[in-house]
C-alpha cells in the first residue's frame, strides 16, 4: 500500500495495540470454557451457540476485509453498478433456504463436524469427498491470503509506511492463530462477536462522515451526473447478465463455505440459527451499501486513482477525515479497528475451517483412522500454525487486487453446490455423477479463466461452469442410474 | 459417534443414508416463496430502465438503483417471514 498520510499517533497506535492483543485474552477465556479435547468442542464450540453469538459470528465472517476495502474501491471504479453487492450479499441468505434446513435436520443426526463429513456421509466416496475437501482447502486458503494482504496495506496505512506490510502480516497473522489455537471455534466465535460489533459500529461512523466530505450524498451524484454519467445511470444488459452471474456466484457460493456450514453446524439449536439468518438478511443495507456509498464519494473527492490504488480509496478519505478535527481522528480509529476486524473475523474462521477439513477429511481418513480426538485436536493446532506460515509467505511475496481474488476462489468453491443442493434432495443422484459433473464444472471455469475470458455474456466462469455441472447431474441421474449407483441397489 | 469410513477408493455410490429426510418443513416445499423470490428479483435487477436513464435522486441515490435496493429491502423481509413461517426444525 503507498502511504495514505493515515498514520496514526502513539496513542491510537497503542489503543489499536491493545484492542488486537485483548482478543488473545478472548481466547484464553474460549480455552478455559472448553469441556473437552474433542473435535467438537475445538472446531463446533461443542455445539453451543446461541442466537446473539452466531448471529455475530455469521455477520463478522461473512462480511470481510474486501467489503471495507475491495468493494469501496469497486465502486469507486464503476459506481452505482456496484448495487449489485447489496443484492448479492442478500443473496447468500436465500442460499442457505435451499439447502441449510435439511442439512442442519442431517448434521444433528450425524454428528457432522465438516463438509466433508457430509459429503462422505451422502455420497459413500472418498474420491468425491477428498476432492471437494481439496477445493474448499484451496478456496478458503485464497481467501484467507486475500485478508492478510489487506492486513499488511492496513497496518503500513495506519503506521503511515513505519511498519512495512509484511511486519503487519506477521503480527496481525500471529495474533489470530493464538487466539485460535488457544480455544477453537469458541475463541474464534467470541472474538467475532466483538468484531462484529466493532464491524458494525465502523461502518454506521462512515455512513455518517464520509458522504459529507463531498458535501452529502445528494451533491456527489449531482457532480459525478455531469463530470463520469456512466458511474450514476443504470447498467447495460450485459452488465444486468453479470448482476445474475453475481447473484448465482454468492448465491451459491458463499453459502456453501465451510465456515459457514460449521457455523450452521454448531448453532445450540435451530431456532437460534433462523433468527440469526433472519437478521442477516438484512445486514447488506447496513455494511456493502455503506462500502459503495465511499467508493462513489471517494471518485469526487479524490479523483484520479487507478488500478490496484482504488483499493486504498477508503485509506485516503480516513485520512481526509482524521485532519478535520480531534474527534474525527478518533473516529478514524475506531474505523480502523472495524477494518482489522473484519480482516481478522473473516480469516480467523477459514483458517479454523481449513484446519479441521485437513485434520478430519484427509489426516483421520487417509493416515490416521485410529486416532483419538485429543491427538486430532492437536494435529488441527499444527496444522494452522503450518498453512498460517505458508500463507504469510504468499502473502508478503504476491501483488493482485482484493476484488479478483475474492472471484477466483469462487470459480472453484461453486462446482461443489450440485453436493449440497441436488445430493440433499435427489436420492438417485450417486458419487460418480456428481464427479463427473464437478470435474465438468472445473474444466470450463478453470479453462474460460486461464484462456482470459473470465466472463461469457457478462456470466462468470465459474457460473458458466457450475451451469454444465447441474446439467451433467440432471442428465447423468436421469439416464445413468443403473451403472453409476449399481451399488446403490445391492 | 459418527465413525469415519475406511473403504476401499471408489467413486461409486453407496445408498443415500436413510437419515437424508427432512425437516418438519422447509421453504423449499413451497412454491410460492420462489414465486415471490423471483418477482422480487426480476424488480431488483435493472433491465427494464432505458439505457442511459438516472432519473431523480432519492435519499440522494438514482432512481433506478433506489427500486433496486427498495427491492432487496422487500426480499429481506420476504425472507425473515419465510423463515418464520416455513422452516420448522421440529424439536430442538
Amino acid at each position: 500500500m503507498d502511504v495514505t498520510g493515515l498514520g496514526f499517533g502513539p496513542g491510537a497506535l497503542a489503543v489499536i495495540a491493545l484492542y488486537l492483543v485483548s482478543m488473545i485474552g478472548v481466547g484464553w477465556l474460549g480455552r478455559m470454557r472448553r469441556q473437552s479435547d474433542s473435535m467438537v468442542d475445538f472446531y463446533l464450540a461443542g455445539r453451543s451457540m446461541g442466537f446473539a453469538v452466531l448471529l455475530l459470528t455469521l455477520y463478522a465472517t461473512q462480511y470481510s476485509g474486501n467489503t471495507m476495502f475491495g468493494y469501496t474501491g469497486k465502486s469507486y471504479r464503476i459506481g452505482f453498478e456496484w448495487t449489485v453487492s447489496v443484492l448479492f450479499m442478500f443473496s447468500i441468505i436465500v442460499g442457505y433456504l435451499l439447502f441449510a434446513p435439511r442439512l442442519v435436520a442431517v448434521a444433528r443426526k450425524a454428528d457432522f463436524i465438516t463438509p466433508g463429513d457430509y459429503i462422505r456421509h451422502r455420497f459413500g466416496s472418498p474420491v468425491l469427498t477428498l476432492l471437494a475437501t481439496i477445493l474448499m482447502i484451496y478456496a478458503l486458503g485464497n481467501y484467507t491470503l486475500a485478508q492478510l494482504k489487506a492486513m499488511g496495506a492496513a497496518v503500513e496505512g495506519i503506521t503511515d509506511g513505519q511498519m512495512p506490510s509484511a511486519y503487519g502480516i506477521i503480527a496481525l497473522a500471529v495474533i489470530m492463530v493464538i487466539y485460535e489455537t488457544l480455544g477453537g471455534m469458541r475463541s474464534v466465535a467470541w472474538t467475532d462477536v466483538i468484531q462484529g460489533v466493532v464491524l458494525l459500529t465502523g461502518f454506521s461512523i462512515l455512513l455518517f462522515v464520509v458522504p459529507g466530505l463531498g458535501g452529502g450524498l445528494t451533491r456527489v451524484v449531482e457532480t459525478l451526473s455531469l463530470s463520469e454519467p456512466a458511474m450514476v445511470t443504470v447498467p447495460s444488459l450485459e452488465t444486468c447478465n453479470t448482476w445474475i452471474s453475481f447473484i448465482l456466484l454468492l448465491g451459491c457460493g458463499a453459502a456453501i463455505y465451510p465456515q459457514a456450514i460449521q457455523r450452521l453446524y454448531a448453532s445450540k439449536n435451530v431456532r437460534s440459527l433462523k433468527r440469526s439468518l433472519a437478521v442477516m438478511a438484512f445486514l447488506p443495507l447496513t455494511t456493502t451499501l455503506i462500502a459503495m456509498i465511499c467508493g462513489v464519494t471517494g471518485r469526487v473527492v479524490l479523483p484520479g486513482i487507478e488500478g490496484v490504488g482504488t483499493d486504498q480509496v477508503l485509506a485516503r478519505l480516513c485520512a481526509l477525515i482524521m485532519q478535520q478535527s480531534v474527534a474525527g481522528y478518533w473516529l478514524v480509529v475506531v474505523i480502523f479497528a472495524a477494518a482489522l476486524a473484519a480482516l481478522m473475523s473473516t480469516a480467523d474462521s477459514a483458517l479454523l475451517s481449513i484446519s479441521s477439513m485437513f485434520t478430519r477429511d484427509i489426516y483421520q481418513v487417509h493416515f490416521r483412522p485410529d486416532s483419538t480426538e485429543a491427538e486430532l485436536t492437536m494435529v488441527g493446532k499444527v496444522v494452522s500454525w503450518v498453512v498460517v506460515a505458508a500463507l504469510v509467505v504468499i502473502a508478503i511475496g504476491t501483488d493482485k487486487t482484493l476484488v479478483r481474488l475474492l472471484e477466483l476462489k469462487f470459480e472453484v468453491l461453486i462446482q461443489i453446490v450440485p453436493c449440497f443442493f441436488l445430493g440433499l434432495y435427489w436420492k438417485r443422484l450417486g458419487a460418480g455423477v456428481a464427479l463427473g459433473g464437478m470435474l465438468a464444472g472445473l474444466a470450463v471455469a478453470l479453462g474460460c479463466t486461464a484462456a482470459g475470458m473470465t466472463k461469457v455474456y457478462g456470466f462468470h466462469a465459474g457460473v458458466v461452469g457450475l451451469g454444465l455441472n447441474f446439467v451433467v447431474c440432471a442428465i447423468g441421474t436421469r439416464w445413468a442410474p443403473a451403472t453409476m449407483n449399481r451399488e446403490a441397489t445391492t | 459417534m459418527w465413525s469415519v469410513p475406511t473403504g476401499k477408493m471408489t467413486t461409486e455410490s453407496v445408498a443415500p443414508p436413510d437419515d437424508i429426510d427432512s425437516p418438519a418443513d422447509e421453504p423449499r416445499r413451497h412454491g410460492i416463496v420462489w414465486v415471490v423470490y423471483a418477482l422480487l428479483y426480476v424488480v431488483a435487477i435493472p433491465w427494464y430502465w432505458p439505457e442511459g436513464y438516472r432519473g431523480a435522486l432519492i435519499f440522494g441515490l438514482p432512481t433506478w438503483a433506489a427500486v433496486s435496493l427498495g427491492a432487496t429491502l422487500a426480499l429481506a423481509l420476504w425472507t425473515a417471514y419465510v423463515i418464520h413461517r416455513y422452516w420448522d426444525g421440529g424439536q430442538d
